[in-house]
This record gives structure tokens, sequence and C-alpha cells, in this order.
């Protein structure tokens, strides 16, 4: 059957490949004309035991060590050379090193498998030309996170969580007690790009929050850049969260999952041709409500509570110059009142990709990509039956190049296509409802990019990489669109018949970073970055809220627009023992949205009349300190920040600290392997606690007690700090099985941190008024069993 | 078991459209606090002084006069719920449909009252507060006629296989114009302090059947109830809105609380709000 499928894509491929050779190498034909002499050395670089190729890992030259050249997202690499025997160097991180000896007299690809590095205890290798990655590489507010150092960082519940491990890194603040929402260096959860298999997910999150949408055992890599991305991303102020999913092992059939107190994992991975093809399919599923149906109660029984997701990924080598990928998400979350109320929501997503390689030295990828997220809330009260849809659905293509033209030189450029779909809700109610059934109208909207950038090394201890982004938005009719006066009321109504556009926007991202090595392992950097959001989300509450809104640029909203600037020290011990950097951003932010006081966000046509417009500003110094190898490793992060807002109508139109705004942030992570069998971690985090508003004064209307407020978010809560310990136990190792247990304590001194206070009117005495303090989780303790074969 | 009633309440639809987002997550607030994981506690808070600021409640209904009006200051957090009552200041009602004005007479504790105004629907009303040698004023435009028709009852029932009683009123919503209306319900002639500020977004021209959802179970079989709706303008709709958004409902109301949306110049709190009413007495069976 895959034969079958070869032949057929072949003949496809080859139709199209004659055209598409053609005009790319007209493209080329400068560059290709002056490099005749120099060689290519090309190729993947792949665990030797599982198959799947290696992000990041790095090759160099033994005869030209400065020069080190890093595998891309598909683990391919390319390096430049005259003619002659040379010693490649291969490594990457917990993996032992390799050295090929190459005698090149044509260009050569190579498909390099690198063995993992020994048994746990052994001491993990710092690969020696990866430990500079970091101080070498101009790109500024970059962190990786491996997976083995996300699966041994204590977690709430024992669930292992990217998003919640990634809180714990310098710039990064979590949206609350438990919580996989997060904002970076300064700005608002919605402006996060939170990329899976380069598909937008528009709601990351599952259980209003408590977990991630992620199942950790399919991921294989994430990458946060904190705002200076490269010009390959953008659509989002503050970050990219860069998740790549697992390939699956095309060497062996493998089983693996967990079994937990709140849910439970199942993953499943193997070769669909030895070598060439493999697959993977992981799901999970919550089972808290399971436990509801025991009741005798059916008051109790009725409900539900529970979510569950898929990741599922096939990928296919055709041949050396040709693999293909097809990947996808699915999840959903299911919560229900009896026959009251329910809410079911989740996002899905899908990338189809193809891996082109058209020389050793120009790399492409064509991906199609569909991502969708929805809602449907359903109420049944006395005779209303009510049910609201909402959705927001994108469609991609996206094409991606890279060409290592020498190995100072590396241009990557591409282009994206996307068309957003924007149903921001339908209510359907039944004949004798109280409510008219009713379809606020589907926005519709383009947004397209292209980019270009250039990696460049002028000379050996100077590096830059600077590039553009070019990004075109437009609101599409059909539809009835309107303009507000400064106070909300409809000024103007527009009517657009057709598939033209109401308004476009188009927006030049210059994208710049520049590193200068002051010694063999510590730099300077500098970096200048524009980032341009046209999708804006509108959120009230407190919490991560599955039904919040988004809503594109339009006449009324214009596209946010980010400018950060950023100064930074690197230095690595010299062994790569230990990784050190200091880095210092400035912000500004313009056209950023807050709502009007009772503003109605909710299936509201005229919702952009609700909404408030101004600027922000956001400024702060993060310190890294980490410990890469040994028996104990682990890191410190400190963060001294500040982000406000500036907004005509809120706070007398003065300067107010916006709500993620942290002064202190510190966390510190510490991972100890006590020997064959057990590995012990904590992390302790201490942060100022959250901007928020209190009454400054009270009174009394309509006889009941009222608070008067004064300015926005100048209280705070209370300081937050929290300690988690884990220890996880490895059973004795049998052939072809592995197992361990998991045991964690959340919270282990039982800090009772602030949720939400409220005040209100002391039951005890009509004269006084009280603040009551929630705290969510107290010694939340947890077991995990995981087990491979 | 306290929490269990909570619980209830929390999930049953209430200001069905505009809080349907919130539920889930009272929903799952509760469930942690069930669990025992989670815990309340009253805590100290320091809280900033502010001046005292003048609040005034002016309400002119479509029933007969007179028609009060309320003048009170604000006090510090830290005080005691002791209102200070605003003395000697000179209330106006103007009919500005009819060219009639109407100066109040005084009452004790900061209460004014019409001596000869008529509430009339269509006709539009100016307050002006003179006190301490500022002006306070504010427009408002009593709507036409919409009447409460009746009040019946829905029965929830919950765990322990107690029923919750609840007051749902029925009234039909006139077509093609905006309204908005203010229910208040008092059980045994107790007010109870829930705001049911309702649009017709969603239910322009229907006959509307809602359940006013209260924070717990107020009614008990044998109660005398009885409702007041106000159809008022949307000067009404915005004050009373942005109001529930800051009072009630305890702990996950709106991220960024802020004075409800006044319709007063002069920067008072409070409101006024001229209001065709109707009323509907019923007892609980």
């Amino acid at each position: 059957m895959h034969s079958i499928l070869e032949m057929q894509f072949g003949n496809i491929y080859n139709r199209f490949m004659k055209k598409f050779t053609l005009y790319v190498g007209l493209l080329f034909i400068s560059t290709s004309l002056n490099a005749q002499n120099p060689l290519s050395i090309n190729g993947t670089i792949k665990d030797a035991s599982t198959g799947e190729v290696l992000i990041g890992a790095s090759t160099y030259l033994l005869e030209n060590p400065q020069k080190i050249t890093l595998s891309n997202g598909y683990g391919f690499f390319s390096i430049t050379v005259k003619a002659g025997n040379y010693k490649l160097v291969v490594s990457s991180t917990g993996y032992q090193s390799d050295t090929l000896s190459v005698s090149l007299s044509a260009n050569l690809t190579l498909e390099i498998k690198l063995k993992p590095a020994g048994k746990e205890l052994a001491e993990v290798v710092v690969s020696t030309s990866r430990k500079n990655d970091q101080v070498t590489k101009p790109l500024m507010g970059v962190q990786r996170l491996t997976m083995k150092e996300m699966n041994s960082v204590p977690v709430i519940f024992g669930e292992r969580d990217v998003l919640k491990t990634i809180q714990l890194l310098p710039g990064v603040k979590s949206a609350g007690e438990g919580n996989s929402g997060f904002f970076v260096r300064g700005g608002a959860a919605d402006q996060n790009l939170i990329l899976l298999d380069e598909a937008t997910v528009y709601n990351a999150s599952h259980l209003l929050g408590f977990f991630s949408a992620f199942n950790s055992d399919a991921i294989k890599d994430v990458t946060l850049y904190k705002g200076a991305m490269p010009a390959e991303y953008g659509g989002r102020l503050a970050s990219v969260v860069d998740v790549k999913m697992l390939d699956g092992n095309n060497q062996n059939f493998h089983a693996s999952g967990g079994i937990g107190l709140i849910s439970s994992r199942l993953n499943l991975e193997g070769p669909l041709k030895k070598d060439k093809g493999s697959f993977i399919i992981s799901g999970r599923r919550t089972y808290a409500d399971v436990f509801l149906g025991l009741s005798r109660d059916s008051s109790i029984r009725d409900n539900s509570l529970y979510f569950y997701d898929f990741n599922a990924k096939a990928n296919y080598t055709l041949n050396k110059k040709n693999r293909l990928f097809l990947s996808g998400y699915f999840g959903r979350d299911k919560l229900g009142f009896g026959r009251t109320f329910g809410i079911d929501y989740g996002n899905s997503t899908a990338t189809f990709r193809w891996n082109h390689i058209f020389n050793g030295r120009l790399f492409m990828n064509n991906s199609f990509i569909y991502s969708n997220y929805n809602y449907n809330i359903e109420i049944s009260s006395g005779v209303n039956n009510l049910l609201i849809k909402s959705k927001i659905e994108d469609l991609s293509l996206k094409s991606d190049f890279q060409y290592f033209i020498n190995n100072d030189n590396k241009f990557n450029f591409g282009f994206q296509i996307t068309r957003h779909l924007l149903s921001p809700g339908v209510v359907e109610a039944s004949a004798t409802s109280s409510f008219n059934s009713r379809a606020l109208p589907m926005k519709k909207a383009m947004e397209n990019a292209a980019y270009i950038n250039h990696e460049y090394a002028p000379f050996n201890n100077f590096r830059l990489n600077y590039g553009l982004r070019l990004t075109y938005f437009a609101l599409l009719g059909p539809g009835t669109f309107y303009s507000y006066d400064s106070s909300g009321n409809v000024k103007e109504t527009i009517q657009k018949n057709d598939g033209s556009p109401l308004v476009t926007y188009i927006n030049p991202e210059p994208r710049f970073s520049a590193s200068w090595l002051l010694g063999p392992s510590s730099s300077v950097k500098a970096s200048f970055t524009r980032n341009v959001q046209n999708l804006h989300l509108l959120s009230n509450s407190a919490a991560i809220n599955p039904t919040d809104i988004w809503i594109p640029s339009s006449n009324n909203v214009r596209p946010q627009i980010a400018d950060q600037a950023s100064v930074g020290y690197y230095r690595n011990s010299v062994d790569g023992m230990y990784e050190f950097f200091a880095e210092a951003y400035y912000k500004w932010m313009q056209n950023q949205v807050d709502y009007r006081n009772g503003a109605q966000l909710r299936a509201n046509e005229q919702v952009e009349s609700q909404l408030l417009f101004g600027t922000g500003r956001a400024y702060g110094i993060e310190w890294f300190l980490k410990k890469r190898a040994g028996l104990l490793t682990g890191w410190i992060s400190y963060t001294l920040a500040r982000t406000e807002r500036k907004i005509e109508g809120i706070n007398l139109g003065n300067w107010y600290p916006a709500r993620q705004d942290q002064t202190h942030n510190l966390a510190i992570v510490g991972i100890y392997q006590l020997n064959k069998r057990w590995s012990l971690s904590a992390n302790w985090v201490y942060n100022t606690g959250n901007a928020v508003t209190f009454p400054s004064g009270k009174y009394r209307v309509n006889g009941q007690t009222a608070y008067y407020y004064t300015e926005r978010n100048g209280y705070r809560f209370p300081d937050y700090h929290r300690l988690d310990l884990s220890a996880t136990l490895k059973n004795k190792p049998k052939k072809g099985r592995e197992g361990s247990w998991t045991f964690s304590l959340y919270n282990a001194y039982g800090r009772e941190n602030t949720f939400s206070i409220e005040f209100k009117d002391d039951p005890t005495n009509a004269e006084r008024t009280i603040a009551e303090q929630t705290a969510l989780f107290r010694w939340v303790p947890s077991i995990t069993y995981n087990f491979k074969f | 078991m306290k929490s269990l009633n909570t619980l209830d309440v929390i999930s049953a639809p209430d200001h069905l459209l505009d809080s349907a987002g919130k539920k889930p997550i009272y929903f799952l607030l509760l469930l942690i606090l069930l669990t025992g994981l989670g815990c309340k506690k009253v805590i100290d808070v320091n809280l900033n002084d502010a001046d005292p600021q003048i609040v005034i409640e002016g309400n002119v209904l479509s029933t007969p006069g007179p028609y009060y009006v309320q003048i009170s200051k604000t006090v510090n957090y830290s005080a005691n719920n002791q209102f200070p009552a605003v003395t000697g200041a000179t209330v106006i009602i103007r009919d500005i449909t009819a060219g009639q004005s109407d100066t109040l007479t005084e009452l004790p504790q900061g209460r004014y009252a019409t001596k000869k105004l008529n509430g009339i629907e269509g006709r539009t009303y100016q307050l002006q507060v003179i006190t301490a040698g500022k002006v306070y004023s504010a427009n408002s435009k009593m709507p036409a006629a919409a009447q409460l028709d009746s009040v019946s009852f829905e029965k929830i029932s919950r765990p322990g296989s107690k029923t919750d009683w609840y007051a749902v009123i029925n009234y039909q919503d006139p077509l093609g114009t905006s309204n908005y209306y203010l229910f208040t319900l008092f059980v045994n002639g107790r007010k109870i302090n829930n705001t049911f500020a309702y649009d017709d977004r969603f239910s322009d021209g229907r006959y509307v059947s809602r359940t006013l959802r209260t924070d717990s179970a107020y009614i008990n079989p044998g109660d005398s109830v009885r409702v007041v709706m106000q159809h008022m303008g949307k000067e009404g709709f915005d004050y009373y809105s942005s109001f529930s958004q800051v009072t009630g409902n305890g702990a996950l109301q709106t991220i960024s609380p802020a004075n409800p949306n006044s319709n007063l110049s002069g920067g008072a709190l409070g409101y006024f709000i001229a209001s065709y009413s109707s009323t509907r007495r019923t007892v609980a069976k």
C-alpha cells in the first residue's frame, strides 16, 4: 500500500517539481553561479534508537570549529566547504557525540544517527558545541526546555505540563494558581502565539486553565520566544510558544502511558515502514466525573466534568529529498450541571507538511494548516431552552525556505496565507422560549505575511540576525459594519455586500538582533523587534474562560503594535556546566484594548462599541542561572519588571499597572539524581501579588452596601509563594519494560495563596464590612504510575 | 453542606446569556472548595482613605407621588456602616416635557420628597441637586408602559431532596424598541439584595419568563412574594447592569471593578431614573 501511495505521489510530484525547480532555480541563479566551487555536506540528524529527528543538534568541522551549524526543526543541516578531507563532529544534548571522516569531492548527503547518552546515572553530557549556543547565537529572549527537564519538574496533580513549566522561566508570569495560562514580559494572555506543529491553538487549556491542551507524551520540543522572534513568526505581540510533536518511533513498536489520580494517558508509536515512516497516537482523559457517577443522588450523578484529547502524527520519507508529515490534535472539554446547564469546548488542528531538499543548501517546507476552536453552551430553565455556539476557524498555506549560502550566510524566507472565519455567536432558542434565535454575522478576514531573514556572521566574534516581515490584514465583507463615536454610539452603518475588504492594514515588522563575543564563552547582544497583532481576545474575567471571544482588526479596532528593544549579557562556564544570562527589555505597545465599565462582551453584535483603546509600556530585567549537568541540575530565575497601560476612559486617563504587572518573580528549580532508581525534585516560587482594584470607600444605595473605587489596579494581593516536591522511583529494569512511580506534593507547606478577595457585609455584625479571601489549593498530593514497553 | 446549596444556584441559568460564560468557573471553583483543597478566611486588608463623595438616589415612578431623592456620603472602608446624610441641599425635579418644576421638601436623614410632580410615561425629567456650592444633575425619560404580567415559581430539587423555590417573572416585551428592566424581589416584606437588570437584546417582542435566581434559597411555600418591575431607559440599565457586576455573587466578579455608570453629572455616585413601574404580589405555592 505504501508503494502505491509512493508511486502516485511520485507522479504528481515529478510534474510539479519540474515547474517549481525552474522557479526556484531562477530565483537563485546568481548565487548558484558564484557557488560552483564550494560543496555541501548536508543531511538529517536522528536518534539512533527511535529515528526521531533531532532539532538543534550541532554540527561542525574539526578543521573549522568556530563555524557551528544547528539542525533545523526537521533535523536538517547544511555545511558549505571546499573539496577535501574533513572530520565532521555531530552532537546533541543527551546524546553521544559522533565524529565522521568525510572525503568530499561532490555534494554529500548523510543520515546521521546519534546514540542516546548512557544510562540515567551517567552524567548528562553537555555537548561541546551546544554549550555555547546561547552565547553565540544572536537571537535574544529564546528559551528551549528539553522534555527531560519538563518531566522532572513537579506540577500540580502530578500532570506534567509544558505550559506550567515555562512559567518557571524568567519573564513569564502565571495566570493564577495551578493555571496553565501565562503572561510574557507584561503582555496580555492573548498576546501569546501558541503553535502546535505550526497550527495556532486558540485556547491552550483544559478545565478553565488547570491543565494545558498539550499532552506531554506527544511532545518533542518546546521553544519560547519572548518577543524578539525571528521574522518567520508573527501575529502576536508578546511571545511565541512553538510546540513540536514527536514523529513516532520508526524502529520498533512501543506503548507507554501513565495512570494518575486525575487522568490517564496512553501513547502508541511504531514504524509504518522501518527507517522510512512512523506514527504516534497519544490520548488522555480525566476521570474525576467517574466518581460523580457512583453517587446515588441523581442531581450529582447527572453532572459531567471531564476533558480528553488526542494527538496523532504520521510521517513518511519518500526518498532522500522528500518527506511528508501529517499531524493532528483534537481536544474537548465537557462541563455539565444536570440538565440545566452544559458547555463543551475544544480545539482541533491538522497540519500536512511536505519537506523538500532541492540541493544540499536549499531546504523547503510547505504546510497546509487547519485550526478550529469552538464552544457550545446549552441552557435549560423552565420554558427557556437555549443553545449558544461560537467558533474561530483558520485555514493556512505556509511555505518556508532555508537557504544555506555558506557558513557565514543563511537566508530564511517564506510566506503564509491565512483565512480566518470568526463566528462570534449563534443563539438557537425554542419557539416557546423567552429568547429569539439569532446569529451574529460571521466575520471573514485574510491575514497574509511574507518574510525574509538573514543570519550573517561578518566576523568570527560578531553575528547578525536581521529580517523583515510584511503583514497584510483585511477584514472582508459581506456584512454590516459600524463606526462609533467616542462614547460608543453608532455613528455610521456601513453595508458591504461583496467579499471586498472593508479595511486593510499593511505593516512592516523589522526584526534585528546582533551578538558580539567578548571571549570564548561570553557575549553581549542587542535586539530590536516590531510585532503586529490583528486578532484580539475579549476577556474580562479573572480566569481563562472558554467563552472569551476573538475579534479581528477592523475599522474601529486597529492592529496592536509592539516595539521591543533589549540588551543582554551571556556567560557560560568554560566546561559548559553553568549557563547564565541577564536581559533587559523595554517595550512600547500601541492600540491596546480595554473595556468600558459594565461592558457587554458576549453575543453583542456591536461589541466594538464596548472597547477602549490606549497605549502600554513594559520594562524589566531578567536573570537566569542554570546548572546543566551533574547529579544536581536546575535553575534560578529572577525577574524585576513593570507593565502599565494608559487608556482614555480608565483611571482618569493616567498610567495604571496592568493586571499582569508583577514586580518580583523568583523561581528556583532543583532536580537531584539520588541513585539509580530515585530522583528528587523541588521548586519554590515567590512573586508579588496580582495588581487588583480594591475599594477605597463604601456607601449605601437602595439599602445595600456598595463600594467606592478610585484607582485602577492600585492594590496588590498578598505576596505569593509556594514549594512543590516530587520524587520518582524507577522500577527495577526488566527487559523491554520500564515503569516508574512519581509522588508529588503541590504547595508543600500549605500556604494559603490568594485566589480572590471579596468585600461584603459582615454576617455577624451589620455595622462592619469584611474582606474574605479564597485560596484554592493547599497540599495537593498526587501519585502517578508511568510505564513503557 | 452549605457549599452544595451554592453549587446549585450558581450552575443554574441566571442572566442566561451574559453570565453564561462565567458559570463554568464558578462550577470548578466550587468543586475545588467542596473537595476541601481550597479554603476561605477573613483577612485584614489595608485600604486607602478617600475623600467623601456625594451619593444621590433619585426615582420618578409612574405610580402617584411623592417621589423621593436620598442624598448621602461615602465613608472610608474601615468605618462603620453609618453613612452621613446630606442635609440642607436644594433639590429640584423638572418635567421638561411639560415645562413644570418641583422643589423638593427636605425630610429627616437626607431624604427629599416631591410636592406635586406626577410621573407620566413618555416624559423627560431632570434632577438638579445643589449642595455645598456644587451642582449635580441628570435627565431621564420614562419609557412607554410595559407591565409585569404575573409571578410564578420554579422549583428545583437538589441533593438531600430539599426543593428550592425561585420566583419567575412573566411579561410581554414590546416589539421593535429597545427595552430595559429592573426587577426587585421582596420576600415577606424583606428586600432581596440581588440586582436583576435585563435588556431585550435577545428577547425583543417575546413573552418573557425568567427565573429570579438569588444567591441562596429565600423562598419557602407560604411566603408572600412581591416583585416590582421598573421599565426604564438605557441610562437605568447602564447603571444597574454595571452595579450588578460589582456587587453580589461573590468571588468571581469582574476583574476590574469600577463605580457603576451613573447618569449624574458633577461626579456624584448613584442615579436618577424615571421608570414605569408595576407590582405583582403572590403567595408561594
